[in-house]
């Protein structure tokens, strides 16, 4: 057996590769961190005097500070987020469309794929090429409003007016990530308007009649006394669709970006703890990549995909 | 790190979960505008365009298709020629053989007749030869016995005695070996 055994060739430095080389030397300079920042601050805990007054709170910059008002109309953070997200939509739709090729470049190639996917969200959900050709742009524009909405929310801006910080003397508003839909009129607004459409089509294709509009919601083959029960439930759930649009985009950016704020900094602020300010710094990089790549594009994908199967619903059942 | 401002705020977080009206009316007007401008001038033209793409992929394909028809038919005619010439060829290898084969029949049997023919002739001039020879031989022989008579005899024969004596010299000899035996 001897003759055939070779020596293993065990783990070498110089067989490490340089994403491993990479890693580490971050682990090092992280840890190293987390040592500095104990031997500078210390455990001990040192409370800014904001936070113990209770004057700063974590959800302080998701307060919508109206900036002016041209007669009632209010102009807040929420406000400039939603006309940002519009001009950025049509700037850049409307850029490529103005560079339309048959041989399409890479943004071509982007806005295509969009374009697809939502063509291809209305086609599957939505019975008949009338309807799919009707209910496409909203479809469509919701999808891309909200996923720009949603993106514009991971880029750091100067817009919390309430915390501000100084410079030279200037009170500057403080950096931070907002997303329009964190508040929850932008989510609210857009599922009201869902919800009125998919009603107004489930009436219409009742012929108006409010009757069948509510028997339509009633699985079929359900008889006998367990009607009441299914009635009430199936209209529950007819109006908790309004909620669950709502809160499910609402919650998962508001959510995301307190995780963000907490891990990036913010409850080492609320402890007082500078050290847990760095401990925790990988993790709200980590979240916020996970939130920026993942969440944007799927929460717009399902308010968008969910419209289209309600629409859908409206005009099939009976 | 941010500084607390100067204005007292409640640490209160109810207005997170209460809708802003004047932001739900901006999103609306906003969102209906942006929806508005898509519809009217980018969606018809992203769906062009593709529309576009796929005929012309539709077409590119139908054409390709025509021309691999196309080639099929010429490549299924060009075959049909080649076993055909083919053909042709191996007939006229055929036929040449043939030819070639009659001719060299003819040929042989031109020669042989041409040698028969030679030979016939040699055997006709041998023959006369020998006619010619023996007549010459006769006459010799005739002449010498006519002179060796005299001699015997002392007188001159007559025209009579001569021709018996001749005939009877002659009768006596045999010119079969000078014909080689054939006669």
């Amino acid at each position: 057996m001897s003759a055939i055994t070779a020596p293993s060739p065990g783990p070498t430095k110089s067989g490490m590769s340089t994403a491993k080389k990479v890693g580490l030397g971050l682990f090092g300079f992280w840890l190293a961190g987390l040592i500095f920042f104990i031997a500078v601050f210390g455990f001990k805990s040192h409370k800014a005097p904001a936070v113990a007054s209770g004057v700063f709170t974590p959800t302080n910059e998701f307060k919508l500070d109206t900036w002016f008002a041209v007669g009632p109309i209010d102009f807040n953070k929420g406000v400039l987020y939603v006309l940002l997200a519009a001009v950025l939509t049509i700037g850049i739709l409307g850029y490529t469309v103005r560079r339309l090729r048959r041989r399409p470049g890479r943004l071509q190639v982007a806005v295509e794929s969009f374009y697809n996917l939502t063509d291809s969200l209305a086609g599957d959900n939505l019975p008949g090429e009338d309807m799919a050709r009707k209910y496409f742009p909203l479809i469509a524009t919701l999808f891309v409003f909200i996923l720009v909405t949603n993106l514009i929310g991971y880029i750091p801006l100067p817009v919390n007016s309430i915390d501000k910080f100084t410079i030279f003397g200037a009170h500057l508003p403080s950096f931070q990530i907002y997303a329009a839909d964190t508040n929850v009129a932008f989510p609210l607004m857009l599922a009201l308007m869902v919800f009125a459409l998919f009603s107004w089509e489930r009436l219409k294709h009742n012929h108006y009649n409010p009757l069948a509009f509510f028997k339509s919601l009633m699985p079929s083959g359900v008889s006998g006394p367990i009607v009441p029960l299914i009635f009430v439930i199936e209209i529950l759930s007819y109006f908790l669709r309004l909620i669950s649009l709502t809160v499910r985009l609402w919650a998962n950016l508001l959510a995301g970006h307190m995780l963000i704020a907490f891990m990036g900094g913010e409850l080492g602020v609320l402890v007082g703890d500078q050290w847990v300010q760095w401990l925790l710094l990988p993790l709200g990089i980590a979240i916020y990549a996970f939130e920026a790549v993942l969440i944007a594009a799927l929460q717009a994908f399902i308010f968008s995909i969910l419209t289209a199967i309600y629409l859908g619903d409206a005009v099939t059942s009976h | 790190m941010p500084v607390a401002s100067h204005i007292p705020i409640a640490a209160s977080g109810s207005f997170l979960i209460t809708p802003n009206v004047g932001l739900m009316i901006w999103v609306l007007v906003v969102f209906l505008i942006v929806a508005y401008i898509l519809k009217r001038t980018v969606f018809p033209a992203i769906g062009k365009i593709l529309d576009e793409r796929a005929a012309s992929i539709n077409s590119e394909i139908d054409s390709a298709a025509q021309l691999r028809a196309e080639a099929d038919s010429v490549l299924e005619e060009y075959r049909q020629r080649l076993t055909e010439a083919r053909k042709q060829a191996e007939e006229i290898i055929d036929r040449a053989h043939k030819a070639g084969e009659a001719h060299h029949r003819q040929v042989v049997e031109e020669t042989n007749a041409e040698r028969e023919r030679k030979l016939e002739q040699i055997r006709a001039e041998i023959s006369a030869e020998t006619e010619r020879a023996l007549g010459q031989i006769r006459a010799e022989v005739a002449k010498l016995t006519v002179a060796a008579t005299e001699k015997v005899t002392r007188k001159t024969l007559t025209d009579d005695d001569h021709r018996r004596l001749i005939d009877d010299a002659l009768s006596e000899l045999d010119f079969s070996a000078l014909s080689g035996g054939k006669r």
